[in-house]
């Protein structure tokens, strides 16, 4: 007997524009289930770091319903998007954006530190640990970020974002700054940490070779009439 | 709040160098006023309790100024001496006790005062070891002296010469300490006091040698109407013993031998008024009452404190400026560790807490260490200031 996953994304006839204009996004529908490992595909200025600020509730739309985790998101306030985008999203970013004076192990805690609603207790640090472990981190855990190699900062970022267990992981290119074969490394633990998780995964990318190993390609050209 | 300061203080550690800087700064900003002026109230507030603990000082016309800071805390040299028959006729008037102050010398680096043995009284100077002055050629140690130099009863010390390169000059001469006085926290503490007559000794004044009467033909030259000429082999002493301080003598009349002052003690108010009158046209001599003088020696501390608060206060201002500026900069150069924190989903008003917490503890640091700076001075700000104001004036 087959069950309905839940949609973890699911935007319907949303319509975005920054204050100044220039830009706009509409998404007649989008629908991302749980646990799904999904792409989001297009050109540069196509949209699809403004479609991620849409879900995570960086943006709100002007119009139109985003409801991310089973939560609307575009109805929550300022400080609600970001109590639940610290509790229920992970980012991962192209440039890492680890903090230079931290090391590892409190890079990893970082959103930790940055919301009250995220206890950093004893668990909380073993938890991290593990994670650490689980990216072959274990050993440089007092290290600073620049005595790092790029896959390695990249696997902190990972780490990072998995450390709140969160339901949905948005990543900006993750692997845009990686060489070849640290690029599926790095792929691999994500997507390995995503399933031993069940967690849900929107990356968005400009390698289609990469495309087979999603099960879901989102094409933000495709979403609905963008305008320049 | 926790994370805000662990998060700050990770940061203020990674930046140590600039941490350091903006502190020290900061520090100086916030301590400097402050210590100045405690020290400021704290020296004048000495140099006045010293001044006002003296009636009256009597001198040579001349800097008033110059004879305090000599006379009171040895600090200058070169007042005009009076002499020795000045003090024996003030006392000849039966209205004062009058303390002779001979300055000029040092020993070991400390200033050299010869008096009489009233001025340990007058001064409620108290032994903490050994006695008081009872032959020439004895010395007592002010406690700092003592301290610095490590010597105590039992010790000797010699006089630093006044010209060290004149082979026909004066030549050191040794002193036995006798005696270490009790800190009185005042110029008592750095100096090396000795009998009157020992410091006309020790400036050359006075001498000791071998009998003439039973030297040999090889030191004695000629030998004329009670009159005998010696010369160079004839042995001078260069200390002052029970075996030979009879053979110690002045040439001369010891009463216009000179003081550089005298502390005149009025045996009440009106016998001091009447001294004063005395001296209210004297020529060559001058009767100062110290507590007017350095009374209007603070005066001008306080003048110039007050332009130099102004200084202080400017350079404070230029210093926080600074403070923000490299502050802001700071936070310009963090845009993207700012914009990071707000995509995970970090408040503004979190984030202002850990910029706040940066502050705040650098801030702290500088008040500690303003603090710290602070009772350092109060602890020893007041001599080292005391020195440079009686120094420089």
């Amino acid at each position: 007997m087959g069950y309905i996953r839940q949609p973890v994304i699911s935007l319907r006839d949303v319509r975005f524009e920054y204050p100044h204009g220039g830009f706009s996004l509409s998404v007649a529908e989008l629908v991302v289930p749980s646990g799904t490992r999904a792409a989001a595909i297009g050109p540069s200025g196509s949209g699809k770091t403004t479609l991620l600020n849409l879900i995570s509730g960086i943006e709100r739309p002007g119009l139109g319903e985003v409801s991310t985790a089973g939560m609307r998101v575009d109805r929550l306030s300022p400080a609600a998007r970001r109590s639940f985008r610290i509790t229920t999203i992970g980012f991962v970013f192209q440039e890492f954006l680890l903090l230079e004076y931290l090391d590892v192990l409190d890079n990893i805690l970082y959103p930790y530190r940055l919301h009250p609603e995220l206890r950093l207790d004893a668990s909380v640090r073993s938890r991290a640990r593990q994670l650490a472990s689980d990216l072959g981190l274990a050993e440089l855990l007092a290290r600073r970020p620049s005595e790092l190699s790029q896959g390695e900062r990249q696997r902190v970022a990972i780490a990072r974002a998995l450390v709140t267990a969160p339901s949905l992981i948005l990543a900006d290119e993750p692997t845009g700054n990686l060489d070849p074969a640290t690029k599926q490394q790095a792929l691999d633990l994500l997507f390995e940490q995503c399933e031993a998780r069940s967690t849900t995964l929107l990356m968005v990318t400009h390698d289609h070779g990469l495309l087979d190993q999603f099960a879901q390609i989102v094409d933000v050209e495709a979403l609905g009439p963008a305008e320049a | 709040m926790r994370d805000s300061i662990y998060l700050a203080w990770r940061y203020l550690r990674h930046h140590r160098t600039k941490t350091l800087l903006l502190v020290l700064s900061l520090s100086v900003f916030l301590g400097l006023p402050l210590i100045m002026r405690a020290m400021s109230h704290a020296t004048q507030q000495s140099l006045l309790s010293r001044a006002e603990a003296t009636p009256l000082l009597l001198g040579k016309k001349g800097s008033s100024l110059d004879l305090v800071v000599e006379t009171l805390y040895f600090q200058l040299k070169g007042a005009e001496p009076i002499t020795k028959a000045d003090v024996d006729a003030l006392q000849a008037t039966g209205l004062a006790l009058g303390i002779p102050i001979r300055t000029g010398l040092m020993a070991r680096g400390f200033p050299l005062v010869g008096t009489s043995l009233d001025y340990f009284p007058f001064r409620k100077l108290r032994m903490t070891e050994g006695r008081g002055l009872a032959m020439m050629g004895e010395c007592i140690l002010g406690a700092e002296a003592a301290e610095a130099l490590g010597l105590g009863p039992g010790d000797a010390l010699l006089t630093s010469p006044s010209t060290l390169f004149d082979l026909a000059g004066v030549y050191p001469l040794k002193l036995h300490v006798v005696g270490v006085l009790e800190p009185s926290y005042g110029p008592d503490d750095a100096a090396v006091f000795v009998d009157l007559r020992t410091a006309w000794v020790a400036e050359g004044m006075g001498h000791g040698h071998q009998d003439l009467s039973s030297a040999g033909p090889d030191v004695v030259l000629k030998r004329k109407e009670g009159t005998v000429t010696a010369n160079a082999k004839l042995v001078q002493y260069n200390e002052i013993t029970e075996s030979n301080v009879d053979s110690f003598h002045f040439h001369g009349d010891p009463s216009s031998y000179p003081v550089t002052a005298a502390i005149v003690v009025p045996h009440d108010e009106k016998s001091g008024v009447l001294l004063r009158g005395r001296f209210v046209d004297a020529e060559t001599r001058q009767l100062v009452r110290p507590a007017q003088v350095v009374d209007s020696l603070n005066k001008q501390i306080f003048r110039f404190e007050r332009v130099l608060r102004i200084v202080v206060w400017t350079v404070g201002l230029a210093t926080a400026v600074m403070f923000v500026l490299v502050m802001v900069l700071s936070w310009r150069l963090r845009a993207e560790e700012l914009r990071t924190m707000k995509r995970l989903g970090c408040s503004r008003w979190k984030a202002a807490q850990i910029m706040g917490s940066e502050i705040a503890l650098m801030v702290g640091a500088s008040v500690l260490l303003a603090g710290v700076f602070g009772i350092v001075m109060a602890q020893y700000g007041e001599t080292w200031l005391q020195t440079l104001i009686l120094r420089g004036s």
